[in-house]
């Protein structure tokens, strides 16, 4: 316990005087504060729309699970990668971390900016309800939201371990920015290359890519049934095929799977090579 | 003065680590890169020494000889290939973490976050090795960076780099203090400052394993050395018994270079250097009357015959003549 509190400690100083950091923090929190003043506008000019607890959580959480995992993986490259070409990385090591040590570190900061982040936007969802014409009730939370954000938590937590492996591998900012980018440009491309093939298996397979299993984790429809009974009755009208719910347990499995090979992946290298 | 025969001394390590006095045991230590044998480097070739408790020990080498990686491997950022060694008599993988919290170590250049100021640098230092912030007041102060403490790594002089490194390696009162060229980048007066830290240290008892190039400083600062060259260890002994061996002698005539060419060509010689104040030969067996009589046969009268104790420099680059550019006299 107290070489995880010492741990905490460190990668809290080092981040915390990075001026990244905060400004990363200070962007989601701007992004996610954009959203709810849309709903606080909506509510003033639209007589039917309400901004209450805990009815905004689907709208405010919907834009974090967008643009929130993305931001966690450029965070933890850009808070971690530079340890290598600081050479800070092994004079941690020579001050006498173990490699394990520095590792369990670096996934700290990692939980802890999934937290922040998480943190960030239930503050700004809570507070943001202050300025709307409509009172709120006494329920906060109801579990639906409670299972999007773990959801949303645990999508950022897979790009988050996926820049942390990026990082360790490459030990460069730039270049593991560089691959990031790429392998989303590339899965999205996936798809599109397999439109024409009939293999339902090959198509069910690419659901469980990594990048398209934290979308569908961060998809509101699947924690909010009602919602996606609300939608289906419009959507033959506009010739659209009618949604189906997606099963979050399988996603939520994948994507515990895909932190432990990402993580592990990482630790091994830091293990085996020089610093 | 130890030869180091490299394929092994039959030391074996569980009966050495008896000898408690000894900080660092290394035994056919060996570190290759890449593991093609073709495009593989063997950077270390099992190298086997030991620094005992309180000794300055310089450790020596060309540039490229494996001076990096061998302190690397005992601080834990590269892995061995071959061979083993000791700290503190720990050799497992939780004893060696644990051996580290008694080591205080700089490899290379100082590794600072740049964003940080030298104190929160030693902060994060402090809270690795368990250390009471109140230290970091003391180290700054030791090292004369008291006044800069809120600056930014990254507005440092190379000079307050090192010093920064310096008192980073202190703050947890080690009792062994590595330091890879500790004095890079440093003015006469910082040079000087480094070499009175390190006295004081050494006259506290702590053990220190210097890695430097300046060898003057070594010769001042060291009581034993060992000499290192594509990975293997050449000479290692106490760096008075090194400068004080061999039989070399100082001769002077008039015409230097005539003597150069006949010392060149005596057949006990083993080495001949022409210097500022004459031509220092190193001999074979040492015997003087025999010199004379070869020169004046050769028509050649000596000026001044005077034994010759050679500094550690001079001894360095003998046994190191072979890794020397012949074109630049320089490392290579």
């Amino acid at each position: 316990m107290k070489t995880l509190i010492m741990l905490l400690r460190i990668e809290w100083l080092k981040a915390a005087k990075r001026r990244i950091f905060w400004l990363a923090i200070g962007a989601f929190g701007l992004f996610t504060a954009i959203r709810a003043v849309i709903g606080i506008r909506l509510a003033l000019t639209i007589p039917d729309a309400v901004y209450t607890l805990p009815e905004i959580w689907p709208d405010i959480l919907r834009d974090v699970a967008g643009f929130g995992p993305l931001f966690t993986a450029i965070l933890m490259i850009l808070l971690f990668a530079p340890e290598f070409s600081w050479r800070t990385a092994r004079q941690n090591i020579i001050d006498g971390l173990s490699k394990e040590q520095f590792f369990t570190g670096k996934i700290m900061l990692l939980a802890g900016l999934v937290l922040l982040f998480m943190a960030v936007a239930v503050l700004i969802g809570i507070s943001s309800t202050m300025f709307s014409p409509d009172e709120s009730g006494s329920i906060i939370f109801r579990p639906s939201d409670l299972s999007y954000m773990g959801g949303i938590a645990l999508g950022l937590l897979v790009y988050g371990s996926f820049g942390l492996m990026l990082s360790t591998h490459l030990r460069s900012s730039g270049s593991a920015l560089g691959i990031l980018f790429l392998y989303i440009i590339v899965e999205g491309i996936i798809p599109l290359l397999t439109l024409r093939m009939e293999s339902r298996i090959l198509r069910d397979a690419l659901e469980f890519l990594p990048l398209k299993v934290v979308s569908n984790l961060g998809n509101n429809l699947a924690y909010y049934p009602a919602e996606l009974v609300d939608m289906n009755p419009m959507r033959p009208e506009l010739d659209l095929v009618r949604l189906g719910g997606s099963d979050i347990g399988i996603y939520v499995i994948v994507a515990l799977a895909y932190i432990m090979v990402l993580l592990g992946l990482s630790l091994l290298n830091l293990r085996k090579r020089d610093l | 003065m130890d030869d180091f025969s490299l394929n092994a001394p039959d030391m074996d390590l569980q009966d050495q680590a008896s000898t408690s006095v000894d900080v660092i045991q290394t035994l056919d230590l060996t570190k290759r890169y890449g593991m093609r044998a073709k495009k593989s480097v063997l950077a270390v070739d099992r190298i086997s020494f030991a620094v005992k408790q309180g000794q300055v020990f310089g450790f020596l080498g060309p540039n490229g000889s494996g001076k990096t990686t061998t302190i690397g491997m005992l601080v834990g950022i590269i892995m061995p290939t071959g061979g083993s060694f000791r700290l503190f008599g720990n050799s497992d993988s939780r004893g060696l973490t644990a051996a580290r919290a008694r080591v205080g170590a700089t490899l290379e250049t100082p590794n600072f976050y740049p964003y940080m100021s030298g104190r929160d640098n030693l902060r994060i230092v402090a809270a690795i090795k368990g250390v009471n912030r109140s230290r970091i007041k003391e180290c700054l102060a030791l090292v004369g960076l008291s006044r800069r403490a809120k600056h930014r790594f990254k507005t440092y002089s190379q000079g307050m780099k090192q010093r920064l490194a310096l008192a980073a390696a202190m703050l947890n009162d080690p009792e062994l203090i590595v330091l890879d060229e500790p004095s890079n980048g440093l003015d006469p007066q910082g040079i000087r400052e480094i070499r009175e830290i390190i006295h004081t240290l050494a006259e506290r008892g702590k053990t220190i394993f210097l890695s430097s190039h300046l060898l003057v400083e070594v010769e001042r600062t060291c009581s034993h050395v060992a000499i290192i060259r594509d990975g293997r260890i050449i000479k290692w002994g106490p760096v008075a018994e090194m400068v004080g061996e061999g039989n070399a002698v100082l001769l002077r005539s008039e015409d230097i270079d005539v003597l150069l060419g006949a010392m060149e060509a005596y057949p006990d010689a083993t080495s001949v250097r022409k210097t500022e104040d004459g031509i220092v030969v190193a001999l074979d067996s040492g015997d003087l009357a025999n010199v004379t009589r070869y020169l004046s046969g050769q028509g050649i009268y000596l000026s001044l015959l005077v034994p010759h104790r050679p500094s550690l420099e001079e001894v360095f680059i003998d046994v190191t003549r072979d890794a020397m550019d012949p074109k630049t006299g320089l490392a290579s």
